[in-house]
């Protein structure tokens, strides 16, 4: 269990994560549906617009804000099995490591596109 | 002393909201939200390889994703993006010291806000 | 509603039952006549003196001052010694009483409260009534923590203690600020650390469920905020206490 001066940080992490999602989840919604003839854009249109550097990276910066919010979510209900202290941080690893590897699946995926273009 | 509320059911009492409250309400739609939007977050991903499969596969995708039923679909998951992005403010506020007597104003607020932008959303994914 | 000639309602007691040796828990039904403004304790008094020994339930003071009465009456936590019948039944209806959430059942409306007094303790909580007078006393917030008669009505309506066991409860950390705000002889460093952990002050998930049913206005929620705020200013800013 955490104590101390860190006990405090997957709160605030997803504290701060989520008021950030507000606006990149919101920016992410616009951006791809709804201003988007159709709602969806086509293979030559997602290309079109992973082009702009600027779009480029507020992707890439909300898929690095929520995913750890997404994990830290399922970790505060793992929390509640009340669990010991050893197997908490053996699922905080798990956790972690799903985390890391959506996160690095996800920027791979941008990168390949962005090849292509 | 009977420990027959340790484990899983105790880790899903929170989803007991008999007789309960506005808060316990928020608390549970806002794990449920929670929970439904990290499944689809995963899915979002993995449909996202289709990208990397070709132009053929992501366009066929999109014909798809334009059915009727997966547009409601759509709405269903614009809810649960309002919901837990509102109600987050008011818990992230509030859990910083911030509007704590006005929580309950602030909740329902956000709720009007939300109910307004789902009904403009709605209306947006079946019109454009 | 109808009123029976002597002035007596007809109402039905559902209560909660459990004893440890005689296996599963079950509900059984008390029919009784009780005047709409005797109270629900009045109630389980009466079927204790007149239908079965063996009902347990604690209660002592009869005023909302000793907080051993807490338990649920048709789902939600009240004291019963102030909870007069015709708040929730009417004549020829059902009130249901169960234990209270989140603590270890001992008999029937019992539950064990140890470890709820045991976390109080921890937080350093020095139990002085609001009769006392407090030597710096100026803020009607200070007097309000320290209405707090340990009830436990708040633990047993939080949605996050009845999943985590570990989790401090509402009481505990609503005591941990009343100690901060106005320490007496209470390590205030210590009281903070003691709050300041996964299953303290963070684990809380805003459903305000305890200030709903506080029975004494303590607002445990407020003081869960109040809390946050506090340690995250002495996270982020290195405050101390020594830096004021």
């Amino acid at each position: 269990m955490r104590t101390g001066r860190n006990s405090g940080m997957p709160w605030l992490v997803q504290a701060i994560s989520g008021l950030a999602l507000v606006a990149l989840l919101g920016l992410h919604m616009i951006a791809n549906h709804f201003v988007v003839e159709g709602g969806l854009r086509t293979y030559e249109d997602v290309l079109d617009y992973l082009s702009t550097p600027a779009i480029f990276v507020l992707e890439v910066v909300f898929l690095l804000v929520v995913v750890p919010h997404a994990f830290l979510g399922l970790r505060a209900m793992l929390l509640d099995l009340g669990l010991k202290p050893r197997i908490q941080r053996i699922l905080d690893i798990i956790l972690g490591a799903l985390g890391i590897s959506a996160s690095l699946y996800g920027i791979a995926l941008f990168v390949t596109l962005q090849g292509r273009i | 002393m009977q420990d027959d509320q340790r484990g899983i059911s105790r880790a899903l009492a929170w989803f007991n909201v008999s007789g309960r409250k506005m808060g316990s309400w928020a608390f549970a739609l806002n794990r449920l939200t929670g929970i439904g939007l990290t499944l689809y977050l995963l899915l979002h991903l993995g449909v996202l390889t289709l990208l990397v499969l070709g132009e053929a596969q992501w366009d066929a995708f999109i014909a798809l994703a334009r059915s009727p039923l997966i547009l409601a679909l759509d709405v269903v998951l614009i809810f649960g993006i309002l919901y837990h992005g509102l109600n987050g403010i008011r818990v992230a506020l509030v859990g910083m010291g911030i509007a704590v007597r006005w929580q309950k104003a602030l909740f329902w607020g956000l709720m009007a806000l939300g109910a307004l932008l789902l009904a403009v959303s709605g209306w947006l994914i079946f019109t454009i | 509603m109808t009123q029976g000639r002597s002035g007596k309602w007809q109402v039905t007691f559902r209560v909660f039952r459990y004893k440890r040796d005689a296996g599963l828990a079950r509900y059984d039904t008390f029919p009784l006549e009780i005047g709409p403004d005797e109270t629900v304790l009045d109630g389980l008094e009466k079927i204790w003196a007149f239908q079965d020994r063996s009902l347990a339930f604690r209660h002592a003071c009869h005023h909302a001052s000793c907080g051993t009465c807490g338990m649920r009456i048709n789902g939600v936590e009240k004291l019963a010694c102030i909870v007069p019948v015709h708040e929730v039944a009417r004549d020829g209806g059902t009130v249901l009483c169960e234990p209270l959430r989140s603590f270890p059942l001992v008999s029937d409306l019992v539950v064990d409260v140890g470890q709820f007094f045991r976390r109080l303790e921890e937080a350093n909580f020095e139990i002085i009534r609001i009769a006392e007078p407090l030597p710096q006393a100026q803020e009607e917030a200070l007097t309000r923590f320290e209405n707090c008669i340990e009830c436990g009505l708040c633990v047993s309506a939080c949605p996050v203690a009845a999943s985590d066991e570990l989790y401090l409860g509402p009481a505990t950390l609503a005591a941990s600020w009343r100690m901060k705000e106005e320490p007496r002889s209470a390590n205030v460093p210590r009281v903070l650390a003691n709050a300041d952990q996964e299953h303290g002050c963070w684990r809380c998930h805003a459903a305000f469920e305890c200030s709903e049913v506080c029975p004494s206005n303590v607002d445990p929620a407020a003081a869960i905020m109040a809390l946050r705020r506090e340690l995250l200013k002495r996270k982020l800013f290195r405050r101390s206490d020594n830096a004021g």
